[in-house]
């Protein structure tokens, strides 16, 4: 008896496996150990492409028809799944292995009403009736802090937000009782505060039942705050493995060292110096923007019919020089106060920008677009793919006139070393560019232009922690030379006391708090700005390894 | 190119197609018979030393007639489709980037054209232009054309809201350029895919209209009309049905599958 409690719920030895490509073989993971125990929380931290989700898949035994597992052995309680039939696996999983996964709204099935999807879990895996599983169904949502779950479990997945959706998901995997739970990223595609709610969720529920939990993370923060032990794997590999506390604040390993190194700490100012006060430079004065107007038809045959709006009687200034943060969850309306200052959305209300008013986006001239430029979160979509990095980048050029034709080129391998780039990429296109290097043509670009203020609509948020650091410090490095004031809008707290010397806070499209980046914590900030600021932990400082 | 050979679909496509080609380049003068010289001692045969695919009911060899018809077959798929396609995505495209009014406008009036049953609404355009080959072309090309726009409009939409097409537009450029530039070249792909699969839609169209003798007209060779003309005596001489419907059914495929390994070579994505 007393083996089967010290046996390992989960006993990762050694394994390996590799895709069969038209190149050849790729190896995704190797020589992969990894032990936890039952009650224990162990995170495997790692960036986009280290193998993270590739092991989760390997341990649930769905893999890719190109796989292969090439060495060692995978046990959960005991049954190795690596021989496992298919017999046995449709028993294994539910029963002694779940997961839970990053988007909950592709996770569930969007034609199923929630109770069902819990429902028929439980009537498979651990035959119950039909009532006995609505009946625990029911239960089981209870314990997630679903006020009304009977009423949640008539409702369709389109039909609850977020968070509710995440906590069916949640709640399924807990149902059967398993021994191990996967958990792949279940807390990026939420809002902050809904994150940290679910993130509290999962502390009581693994408290409650014990299970073992392989906790799947690229948030280093995030880990530090629910951890036991922690892996952290690089390129296939596990290059360090250990107690949450020592991994995280003494790394051994040099890579653990530059990921933590990256993290964005607030007090770690990266800033340009602050401009002196001066008149503003952008005013966003009541601009609302209005989507789906319905037509006069609509209106006669619908008196309720109503337009949504975006954002509603938003001002904003920003001073020359000056780099301004404006933070919120989605659907807040930062976005689409970018939008309406580039143009892409029209609005109601001025822009005045450089002693000019605007009212209108039609009345924005090629003068205005040069000096205000935009760059996208999606690296992957903000650049033509047909197009080569140099006619890319040449393309504001010639648009605005800027240099002479015989220049364009050799502006182009400048604008290239100026985001660090070799020159060489000018003919390369942007599929054969990493994600944190097109996001760097893309600023390139947007700098090309020599704007007077530059938006910056979440460019990190696509990148890895590494890239994000070195691209915000591109980022403030390029505003120094140039003298640009820049818009940022993230969901990043910590980047954002990082970079901006204001900070404006966005709500439900309204703009509720707006101060100076040092008074971020001082009192009679809005409750909002606190319970955001409340929800990101701040990462500790580094010390060397003991 | 060597993209496009570098898949089986795409070298079977190729050859098939390659196959097709030299049978429409070449086979007026490649054809070992006259294709209307009657052979009265030797019809309906099958496939023989002396007539390769057979003859049929006045005793004309197959395989001459199927040679002679190959231009005028393909080139009825190529001119319809090329008429079709070009004009569907440019109004596919202009419905697209333009949005809203203009948008809806014109696709309910297709929607209403794509209502009717794409052969019949061919029949009505031939009875209505009357017969001949020129007139089932522009028959085919606009019942084509509808479907295109459709398919043009919705490459073009999922390509507008692209983060570079945002970019463009926050750029001040023309709209042009934005068309021409950003949104045309990457809206390409599945038009060009649609088009390839439309030229095998048009010859067989331009068969059924040649068997129902509203197309070509005899004594013409088109692959169509000799399925039709022989219909008939199928059961005394199968191959004179099979080898023209063979010939028919080699030349959709090819450009089936030659549209296929097109697209996966147009992907700038696919490469590494």
């Amino acid at each position: 008896m007393a083996d089967r409690q010290d046996r390992p719920v989960l006993d990762v030895a050694g394994y390996s496996m590799a895709y069969r490509t038209e190149e050849g073989r790729y190896d995704a993971l190797r020589d992969i150990t990894l032990r936890i125990r039952r009650g224990e929380t162990h995170a495997l931290v790692g960036e986009s492409g280290s193998g993270k989700s590739t092991l989760a898949w390997a341990i649930m035994r769905y893999l890719a028809p190109n796989a292969e597992d090439t060495g060692g052995a995978i046990l959960v309680s005991g049954e190795d799944m690596l021989g496992a039939s298919k017999r046995d696996l449709d028993r294994l999983r539910g029963r002694k292995v779940a997961m839970v996964f990053q988007d909950p709204s592709s996770a569930l099935n969007p034609t199923l009403r929630m109770g069902e999807q819990i429902t028929e879990v439980l009537m498979r895996h651990r035959g119950m009736s039909r009532a006995q599983a609505l009946a625990e169904a029911e239960a089981a949502l209870t314990r997630t802090g679903i006020r009304r779950p009977a009423e949640l479990m008539k409702r369709f997945p389109h039909e609850a937000s977020g968070g509710e959706k995440q906590r069916v998901v949640i709640a399924t995997a807990f149902a059967c009782e398993p021994d191990l739970i996967l958990f792949d990223e279940p807390t990026t595609a939420l809002d902050i505060l809904t994150a940290k709610q679910i993130l509290e969720l999962f502390v009581t529920l693994k408290a409650e039942t014990g299970v073992a939990a392989l906790y799947i993370s690229h948030d280093l923060g995030l880990v530090s705050r629910i951890a036991d032990t922690v892996s952290v794997i690089y390129k296939g590999e596990i290059v360090e493995s250990g107690p949450a506390a020592e991994v995280l604040t003494a790394p051994r390993h040099a890579y653990t060292r530059r990921l933590l190194a990256a993290l964005p700490r607030p007090d770690e100012r990266i800033a340009v110096p602050a401009p002196a006060a001066q008149p503003p430079l952008l005013s966003v004065d009541t601009v609302s923007v209005r989507y789906g107007a319905p037509g006069w038809l609509t209106r006669k045959l619908d008196p309720s019919a109503k337009a949504h709006y975006g954002a509603r009687d938003v001002s904003l200034d920003i001073r020359p020089g000056e780099l301004l943060g404006v933070v919120g969850e989605s659907g807040s309306g930062k976005s689409t106060i970018a939008r309406a200052a580039t143009g892409l959305a029209e609005f109601e209300g001025a822009i005045r920008f450089g002693g000019r008013d605007f009212t209108s986006r039609r009345a924005f001239d090629r003068a205005y677009r040069r000096e205000v430029q935009i760059v996208f979160q999606h690296p992957d979509a903000s650049l033509n793919p047909r197009e080569t990095i140099g006619r890319i980048l040449a393309r504001p050029l010639r648009l605005y006139g800027l240099v002479p034709r015989g220049q364009v080129e050799a502006r182009v391998r400048e604008l290239l070393e100026m985001v660090l780039l070799p020159a060489e990429y000018a003919s390369r296109h942007p599929h054969q560019l990493s994600g944190g290097e097109k996001q760097r043509v893309a600023i390139a670009r947007a700098f090309a232009a020599e704007p007077k203020l530059v938006i910056c609509d979440e460019v990190t948020a696509a990148l890895d922690v590494s890239v994000q650091a070195a691209v915000a410090r591109l980022l403030v490095d390029l505003q120094a030379r140039s003298g640009a004031a820049c818009l940022f809008i993230t969901h990043d707290l910590n980047l954002v006391r990082q970079l901006a010397h204001r900070i404006a806070v966005m709500q439900h499209g309204a703009l509720v708090d707006a101060f100076d980046v040092a008074d971020a914590g001082a009192p009679g900030r809005h409750p909002y700005t606190r319970a955001l600021l409340d929800a990101v932990p701040v990462p500790q400082p580094l010390r060397d390894p003991a | 190119m060597r993209r496009l050979l570098s898949s089986p679909t795409g070298i079977a496509g190729c050859l098939l197609l390659l196959l097709v080609f030299v049978a429409a380049l070449f086979g007026p003068w490649i054809a070992p018979y006259d294709p209307q010289e009657f052979h009265v001692t030797a019809r309906l045969q099958g496939p023989g030393p002396e007539f390769l695919l057979g003859t049929d009911q006045y005793g004309r060899d197959l395989l001459s007639r199927l040679l002679n018809g190959a231009p005028a077959t393909v080139l009825f798929g190529l001119g319809a489709t090329a008429l079709g396609v070009g004009a569907g995505s440019v109004i596919g495209v202009i419905a697209g980037v333009a949005g809203g009014r203009v948008d809806s406008v014109i696709m309910r009036v297709l929607d209403g054209l794509l209502a009717m049953p794409e052969l019949l609404f061919t029949l009505l355009i031939v009875s209505f232009l009357g017969g001949g080959t020129g007139q089932a072309m522009l028959a085919v090309a606009v019942t084509f054309t509808p479907g295109m726009a459709r398919i043009a409009r919705g490459a073009t939409l999922s390509v507008r809201t692209r983060e570079y097409v945002l970019a463009a537009i926050a750029r001040g450029e023309s709209r042009a350029w934005i068309v021409g530039r950003e949104v045309l070249p990457n809206a390409l792909g599945p038009i060009i895919v649609e088009a390839t699969i439309r030229v095998s839609f048009a010859i067989m169209i331009g068969a059924t209209l040649g068997f129902l003798g509203l197309g070509a007209q005899p004594p013409s060779t088109e692959w169509g009309l000799m399925v039709s003309e022989a219909r008939q005596y199928m059961f005394r001489n199968p191959w004179c049905v099979i080898v023209p419907g063979l010939a028919i059914a080699i030349t959709a495929m090819g450009f089936n599958l030659f549209g296929d390994a097109l697209r996966d070579a147009f992907d700038p994505r696919r490469t590494r």
